[in-house]
């Protein structure tokens, strides 16, 4: 019975490959140039797409699902928990800790990358000799690995042997080591936040400076020049020109920007874990401490996309801006 | 009469000259803590690899110069005490890899959206793109499952596996401006004296796009080192690891730090890193900004 089952399978199926075949061609696959040019060019874009979709758009799919499951590593079953990881999550202090530094963290950070990178930015613009040394001196900070120059800071944030505290104390700033007047930088709760946002901001104000260059020497010099000549003063100018032309840079730049230290975990992770008592606890160390070391894969999924609403408005954001530059 | 002579050519000049020297010395003034800035703990770290381990923990002198003779052990130490040979082997075949599998994907991508006139050729390049925006915060719990499904955990090769969702989606977006830049009218030439269109991509198109094809390569390699959260999750073996998760991790020994080890490994990576970046960092910027500004 079943040898005639499997006699008979490939008979039905071989007409139907003829007539998918004929239909193919019926519609004229592969004849005319506009289709073959299409069956060329998806075949272009099928690997790129089938990576992305398979590596990115499944685990994105995935990634809801584990949130809510009870899935942990090294237990192959995960059962459907419903909402429970939210609910134990929003329940649990150390995430309500965590979202406000996250909050804190991005928001200050960014305001001082803004400040920072405008300053640098307009007085990199201006014509001046050895100017491409400095330029490449002063992107540093942003093309170094990140795991490298945090350990840097580390080593520079020390609770004894930190060369700040030692320039500090040379300069009376500050007590001797051991007496309270010692900032021990990556040790108390405040400090230890603003420690990590410090080394975010040196991270990334190279960053901000080079995109607003790039958007003011898009600004042409004739409406500047022109506003002189109609008498504007250097702050009108500054006012009603200039910044009304780079805001949108600076906010693309900022949104990029912020999407990415919304996503770094290493400064973090390497300089405090989180600590002192959860004073620098961030959504990305709570999602990898509780997904990875504790093995809570469900939980630490939740966590993590408990940023997704954080992402989203910059992703839209950012989404439409790429969809004007087509027109 | 000749002193009028002299005199006059030379009286312009100079105010000009005062005025350029006041210009350079308060634009100076004002980067010089920007520099200080981004290059002091370079300097600083570089100090602290080259010193001997006393040196390094005396308060009561100048810190930023040496009181012993510097020294090459730190160097030594990562060398023969440590597994920093496999990480920089390691990260150089991640690297490797990651742009292998960017450029066989990337390029075809990249020319089919900016060259075909495929109908979505414009949502389906914005939807790649959107994809590099997609933090690895978000995807890095269930490519854990992923990546213990292909059996990869503790292996570099979950990192080959992985990078390539960051970079096809950067280079595809970047190579399809690139190839946009390209004369079709060669193309076309190409194609009247026989080439198919596979043939003019291959023969016309790809050599003269070779700045781009290297930009991409490029990214590839140093995103490859600048990763740091994938290669955290996915790797806990220590002769497996790339670099900088490698320095960060084995380098300190429960509360222990081998400040001047830990400084030299960070270096000897970050150093080339930061120089090939700093050359490719326009094209960078212009990728990913490029909407706002055009």
């Amino acid at each position: 019975m079943s040898q005639i089952a499997a006699g008979g399978g490939p008979s039905p199926g071989a007409p139907a490959t003829v007539a998918v075949g004929g239909r193919v061609r019926d519609i004229s696959w592969g004849r005319t140039a506009t289709a073959r040019r299409y069956l060329f060019g998806y075949t272009l874009l099928a690997p790129a797409v089938l990576y992305v979709a398979l590596l990115v758009g499944i685990p994105f799919v995935f990634s809801l699902y584990l949130a809510v499951s009870d899935a942990s590593v090294g237990v192959p079953v995960a059962r459907f928990v419903g909402l429970e990881n939210f609910k134990a999550a929003l329940e649990n202090s150390a995430f309500w800790t965590a979202v406000r530094n996250t909050v804190v963290f991005t928001l200050g950070a960014g305001i001082m990358k803004g400040l920072l990178g405008t300053a640098l930015a307009f007085l990199l613009i201006q014509p001046f000799k050895g100017r491409r040394v400095v330029r490449a001196l002063v992107v540093i900070p942003f093309t170094l690995p990140i795991a490298v120059s945090v350990l840097g800071w580390k080593w520079m944030f020390d609770s004894q042997f930190s060369v700040i505290n030692w320039a500090l104390s040379r300069l009376n700033l500050i007590g001797a080591y051991g007496s309270p007047e010692w900032p021990v930088w990556l040790g108390q709760p405040a400090l230890a936040l603003f420690s990590v946002m410090f080394v975010n901001v040196w991270r990334g104000f190279p960053f901000s400076a080079i995109v607003l260059m790039a958007g003011m020497t898009s600004i042409p010099p004739e409406i500047i020049d022109a506003g002189k000549v109609d008498g504007a003063t250097f702050l009108q100018r500054f006012r009603k020109i200039i910044v009304p032309m780079i805001a949108p840079i600076l906010f693309i730049g900022s949104a990029f920007d912020t999407v990415f230290t919304l996503s770094d975990l290493s400064i973090v992770y390497l300089l405090t874990n989180g600590g002192p008592d959860g004073a620098t606890e961030i959504l990305p160390t709570l999602a990898y401490n509780t997904g990875i070391k504790a093995g809570a894969l469900g939980r630490g999924a939740a966590i993590s996309l408990s940023l997704f609403p954080l992402l989203l408005p910059l992703m839209i954001l950012l989404l439409r801006t790429l969809r004007r530059r087509q027109y | 009469m000749a002193t009028v002579a002299v005199a006059t050519p030379y009286r312009a000049p100079r105010t000009e000259r005062a005025k350029s020297i006041r210009r350079h010395v308060l634009i100076y003034l004002g980067l010089l803590p920007f520099l200080g800035l981004a290059v002091f703990p370079i300097f600083w770290m570089l100090v602290t690899a080259l010193k001997q381990e006393p040196d390094l923990y005396r308060m009561d002198v100048v810190p930023f110069w040496f009181h012993l003779p510097p020294t090459w052990k730190n160097f030594d130490f990562l060398f023969h005490r440590t597994s920093y040979g496999d990480w920089i082997v390691n990260t150089m075949a991640i690297a490797f890899w990651v742009s292998a599998i960017t450029l066989l994907t990337a390029v075809p991508a990249g020319y089919a959206l900016a060259r075909l006139r495929l109908p979505f050729a414009e949502n389906l390049g914005i939807g790649i793109f959107m994809t590099y925006l997609v933090p690895g915060i978000i995807l890095f719990l269930p490519l854990a499952r992923v990546v213990s499904t292909l059996e990869l955990q503790d292996s570099w090769w979950s990192l080959v596996a992985v990078y390539p969702t960051i970079t096809i989606p950067f280079c595809t977006w970047l190579l399809m401006g690139f190839f946009k830049t390209v004369p079709f009218e060669i193309e076309e030439a190409a194609m009247v004296d026989g080439c198919g269109q596979l043939g003019a991509l291959l023969r016309v198109v790809l050599p003269v796009s070779w700045p781009g094809l290297i930009t991409a390569v490029i990214f590839s390699f140093t995103l490859s080192m600048q990763d740091f959260l994938y290669a955290l999750a996915f790797v806990s073996v220590s002769d497996q690891k790339p670099v900088p998760l490698g320095v960060a991790t084995e380098l300190i020994r429960g509360d222990v730090y081998f400040w001047g080890s830990l400084m030299a490994g960070a270096l000897l990576v970050g150093v080339p890193v930061a120089i090939v970046y700093n050359l490719f960092l326009d094209k960078f910027i212009s990728g990913i900004t490029g909407a706002a500004i055009k």
